[in-house]
């Protein structure tokens, strides 16, 4: 009992926190910054898209099958996990759990992220739990995208 | 009184501009969210949406969905239409950036705690505009129909196909028949300017909805 009460006492300190927030009109401050950022933009993707326009190979050829073939640099990771994961569970064929893994369960877990993470803290020092679970998932999908050029 | 004064004047007394406006212009936006670059990016994937909706019209104007003519139409924008190439090589790097901006707006809602309660549902349309901008780059891969285009998407459906129950039915809808031809090419074309565009315009009307009723987050 007294650890709730010792929690409910924390979510009421933050609550009676007397926040002043400072704050710039919309017009014009918010928007000159937006519009500056977005010409900035909107000036790069213009220079990119001249200095290296955008390619196109071979016509398709369904009986010339190309080496490497890449997907999006979106999708390497699923690749690399397709690839990582050589294990059946049980009667489950590996193939299935590299798919199943990177798509269906992870896109669950991220759409699942605010009613698992019930800790009502925004302050980073009290979040540890989700951080770490956050660096974790970041540094697995750089891994498995790695892992999918390396060992193609 | 000014020319433009008297436009204005004009609306204003017509459809009360006045009143609408004033509460959007003068919406205070919290310091600390105008000064970190970081709550540029959700903007920065917008404005990347914007860029790829002018640039893909133009583009749909020649483009030809069809296995014979897609690929000629493709080499007919890069060579031959005026700022053919500039445009097709513009929707390219929107298109990617946008994937970029949408992915790290993520981690910031992330890592700064952003979807917490009230803005939980915000998360959840989030993840599905993510979801959504992916396909969009998905579908988008195949048109060109050149080596690599036919190949990914090859690989692609295959992958989809072989997710448990559901694959066969995404492999289905998405072929459109037992290999990636005709069929393939027309539900693509379909699903990257008409189904897509569609539902990401209604959730991001939601999204936006949201972040202007609940306000912008504290601060970390
Ligand atoms: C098409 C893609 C998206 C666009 C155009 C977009 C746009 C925006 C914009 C303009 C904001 C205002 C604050 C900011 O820019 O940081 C915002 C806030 C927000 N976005 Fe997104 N977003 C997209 C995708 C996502 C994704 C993938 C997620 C998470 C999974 C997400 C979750 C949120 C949340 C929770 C807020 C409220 C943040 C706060 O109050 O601090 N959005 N979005």
């Amino acid at each position: 009992m007294s650890l709730i009460e010792i929690e409910k006492h924390e979510v009421e300190e933050e609550r009676h926190e007397p926040v002043r927030i400072r704050g710039f009109p919309f017009f014009p401050h918010f928007l000159l910054r937006e519009v500056v950022v977005m010409c900035l933009i909107a000036g790069s993707l213009i220079l990119m898209a001249s200095l290296y326009p955008a390619g196109l190979l071979k016509p398709a050829d369904p009986f010339d099958t190309p080496t490497p073939i890449y997907p999006e640099w979106y999708f390497l990771y699923v690749f690399g996990f397709l690839k990582f994961w050589t294990w059946d569970i049980g009667p489950i064929e590996a193939k299935v759990i590299g798919v199943t893994l990177p798509m269906v369960l992870w896109y669950g877990l991220l759409f699942m992220v605010p009613f698992i993470d019930r800790n009502p803290s925004s302050d980073i020092r009290k979040r540890k739990f989700a951080v770490a679970m956050g660096v974790i998932a970041l540094l697995g999908i750089l891994y498995f995208t790695y892992y999918s050029i390396v060992y193609h | 009184m000014k020319l433009e004064d008297k436009i204005f004047k004009w609306f204003d007394d017509r459809f009360k501009l006045k009143e609408l406006l004033t509460p959007i212009i003068k919406h205070p936006a919290p310091e600390y969210a105008v000064t970190n670059p970081l709550y540029c990016l959700g903007g920065i994937a917008f404005l990347c949406f914007l860029i790829l909706v002018g640039t893909g019209v133009f583009l749909a104007m020649y483009y030809k969905p069809t296995p014979l003519e897609a690929y000629k139409s493709v080499e007919h924008i890069m060579t031959a239409v005026p700022m053919g190439s500039l445009i097709r090589s513009l929707h390219h790097w929107a298109a990617n950036t946008m994937i970029a901006a949408v992915m790290l707006h993520m981690m910031r809602i992330y890592f700064m705690g952003a979807y917490k309660k009230p803005r939980e549902l915000n998360w959840v349309v989030g993840v599905t505009l993510l979801l959504i901008t992916t396909t969009f780059g998905f579908s988008g891969y195949l048109l060109p129909w050149d080596q690599l285009a036919f190949w990914a998407t090859k690989i692609g459906t295959g992958i989809a196909g072989s997710i448990p129950i559901l694959g066969q039915y995404i492999s289905l809808i998405l072929v459109g028949g037992t290999d990636i031809g005709a069929e393939t090419m027309t539900r693509f074309f379909a699903i990257h300017v008409m189904i897509l565009p569609i539902t990401i315009a209604i959730l991001l009307l939601m999204h936006f909805a949201m972040v202007r009723i609940q306000g912008i987050s504290g601060r970390l």
